[in-house]
């Protein structure tokens, strides 16, 4: 770090504030979060030799082992580590859209041994045109919801689940949300709520504004403008007079 | 003819027929939790009385401690089936943090689990922190420390005061919204707000916890064992609220293993898992504090675990204070955390460095992840983060212990009496806020 801080040449200068490609190898070693929780060599090195080909890469970063592992391979690895090693406990299951044409999605697995205090992060791939993920819930009850929400953000079907609804989202709803194509404001006309005021319709858009149209007005500027014609027409060309 | 043939959704509902058609019909073709596991060999018997009904319950319901939504099949006054519907509270989070930086995300993270929201905040900056491996000076992590565990307090007080507000007793809420009150009084004063405190920076505190400010804290922990040791008196051999709470939601210690509950739910029924202790973080593992654990796994434990996690929290907090060091409060690398307003406002580069800090922030390199959890008050809170080396998160996953918590209220629940649905919701603790994401 200390050679960095005096360049060669002053067109070396470092511009810390550039996206960093590779990873800082200083910067790994010094982590002070690192916990003894997440080195689990052993257990990888314990993966690679039951399972072989199945185990695809395993990588560390911040003291945390994470392993790349077959999707078909998937549930006989989990049954392994929870019958055998203790991993016991799904804390967590989450889709990850990496936005590149191959292998797009990727659906990670935060398992805990509470007995050994370890923790373990599995990793599995999935191609866009093959959306498809084996089920966890034969092991793990508690991934239930976990897979819902995956399928529900990212529609990654899970195989064998009991239950595929999606989660958060109403069923109505056709678009999956978290995928970085999806527009950070929402679709339109997506997702129908109740209408605003008795009479009228649903509300296609909850957030006209942000579409560049303008809102409906409310309830009580229309009862005011019933019963009194002559204020309306003081104030015919202002918006919301298109109604009448 | 079933119930689902009878509806036409698409005529009786003018919004979201699918959604709903999909929930009862979910509900039809279940099969429950609990008739799996505890099948009586004796379900021949007919009850003359018997009868099906199908309930709503929420998403309003004053009982449900947020928008959560119960769809329950009732035998007479036993809940034979339940799927819950969430998500009536969905922000989207997730996605909203892939378009802020690091440090823009703290404000959402006091939204998410709005009664202990500091917990939050330490929660995502030790995240952020561990992607981009920043030091965090130590007299920061100590008040983060005794802030959380004053948002723990203020976290436990609310759930005792509603759920036992929930069984019939209106006075505890009054008293534990006294303390909560004198809580909100010291984030006040220490962050500067009451409810979204943000407090917290990337790489240390935004200000130092003052004289007064650790008067007040000193003053509260001072008053608040004794009220606590009061309200025990009232509660622990109270006989309506032990008959109200005693056997009510039991999970054994593997089934709360196995559908994944966290947090004083877990504890509850004999699990010592604590993040605490599994993976101390800040300075945990230096202070002296034990983790309750009772192993009856019914509502009454949780009541107990959860009495006891307040008074653990003073313990903590006392330690934090004695042991609380001089120094600086965030970490004094420019180009990682924010230069402090002196140096903002009578140097350049304090400026430039403010300057790029909110408009880029730090940078952890393409392709790093890492996971952060801590114990919240809720259970286990954890934030996985994704880089691609920009100032952005690529991916942001919360894992929220309210969510883990109410997929297993849905299997709880089943079997339950109707008149102890609250009783469970309530000691289950969820809020929708950090569910619903």
């Amino acid at each position: 770090m200390a050679s960095k801080q005096q360049p060669t040449h002053p067109k070396t200068l470092p511009f810390l504030f550039t996206p960093v490609d590779s990873s800082d190898e200083s910067a790994e070693r010094t982590n002070p979060h690192i916990k003894s929780s997440t080195d689990v060599p052993d257990v990888v090195s314990s993966l690679k030799e039951r399972f072989g080909e199945a185990v695809l890469d395993s990588r560390v970063y911040a003291g945390e082992h994470t392993v790349l592992v077959a999707r078909d391979h998937l549930v006989d690895i989990c049954r392994y580590l929870k019958e055998e090693l203790g991993f016991n406990f799904l804390s967590d299951l989450g889709g990850i859209d990496r936005f590149t044409d191959e292998d797009r999605y990727e659906i990670f697995y935060n398992l805990v041994s509470i007995e050994k205090e370890q923790r373990l992060r599995l990793k599995i791939r999935i191609g866009e045109s093959d959306l498809e993920a084996p089920t966890l819930t034969d092991v793990f009850h508690g991934a239930d919801w976990n897979e819902r929400e995956c399928y529900d953000m990212f529609g990654i079907r899970f195989v064998g689940h009991p239950d595929l609804r999606r989660m958060y989202m109403p069923e109505d709803f056709e678009y999956y949300p978290l995928r970085k194509e999806f527009p950070l404001l929402g679709i339109p006309g997506s997702l129908p709520l109740p209408p605003q005021t008795p009479e009228a319709g649903l509300t296609m858009d909850p957030f006209p504004a942000a579409h560049g149209s303008k809102p409906v007005k409310s309830y009580d500027e229309e009862l005011s403008k019933d019963l009194s014609p002559e204020r309306s027409e003081n104030r015919s060309g202002g918006p919301g007079t298109d109604v009448a | 003819m079933s119930i689902i043939e009878q509806l036409d959704f698409s005529k009786t509902l003018s919004y979201w027929p699918r959604h709903n058609e999909a929930i009862y019909r979910r509900l039809e073709s279940k099969h429950a939790w609990l008739e799996e596991r505890h099948h009586p060999d004796d379900d021949e018997a007919v009850d003359p009385l018997d009868n099906e009904m199908i309930l709503n319950i929420g998403p309003q319901h004053p009982a449900t401690h947020g928008v959560i939504r119960c769809v329950v099949k009732l035998d007479g006054e036993t809940i034979k089936k339940c799927v819950l519907d969430i998500g009536y509270l969905h922000r989207g989070l997730e996605k909203l943090a892939e378009s802020k930086t690091y440090q823009e995300f703290m404000p959402y993270t006091d939204r998410m689990d709005y009664l202990s929201p500091y917990s939050n905040n330490v929660a995502w900056c030790l995240a952020v922190e561990k992607l981009a491996a920043i030091e965090v000076p130590e007299r920061a992590q100590w008040i983060r420390m005794i802030m959380s565990e004053l948002a723990r307090i203020s976290s436990h007080l609310l759930w005792m005061g509603v759920s036992l507000m929930d069984a019939g007793a209106v006075s505890v809420f009054l008293w534990t919204f006294q303390f909560r009150e004198d809580l909100y009084n010291i984030f006040d004063e220490v962050t500067g707000a009451r409810l979204t405190v943000s407090h917290s920076r990337i790489g240390g505190l935004v200000t130092d916890l003052g004289e007064k400010g650790i008067e007040m804290i000193e003053d509260f922990i001072e008053r608040f064992p004794v009220a606590v040791g009061e309200w025990e008196k009232l509660l622990n051999r109270n006989r309506i609220w032990i008959d109200r709470v005693d056997g009510v939601g039991v999970l054994t210690a593997e089934e709360a293993v196995e559908l994944g509950m966290t947090g004083a739910n877990l504890r509850g029924s004999g699990v010592g898992h604590d993040i605490r202790r599994f993976e101390p973080y800040l300075k945990y593992d230096e202070v002296d504090f034990t983790i309750p654990i009772r192993t009856e796994g019914d509502a009454l434990a949780r009541y107990f675990v959860r009495m006891e996690e307040m008074k653990e929290a003073i313990i903590i907090i006392r330690q934090c204070l004695d042991r609380l060091p001089e120094g600086e409060i965030r970490s004094d690398d420019a180009k990682r955390s924010y230069p402090g307003k002196d140096e903002v406002y009578y140097s350049m580069e304090g400026l430039i460095h403010d300057f790029m800090v909110t408009d880029t922030g730090v940078c952890p390199p393409n392709g790093a992840e890492a996971y952060h959890a801590i114990e919240a008050p809720k259970g286990e809170l954890g934030f996985f983060l994704q880089s691609d080396g920009t100032g952005r998160p690529c991916r942001v996953r919360i894992n929220s212990p309210s969510f883990s918590n109410l997929q297993g209220l849905e299997s709880m629940l089943e079997g339950g009496m109707m008149g102890d649905m609250v009783v469970m919701i309530a000691t289950v603790d969820p809020v929708l806020g950090e569910a619903d994401k």
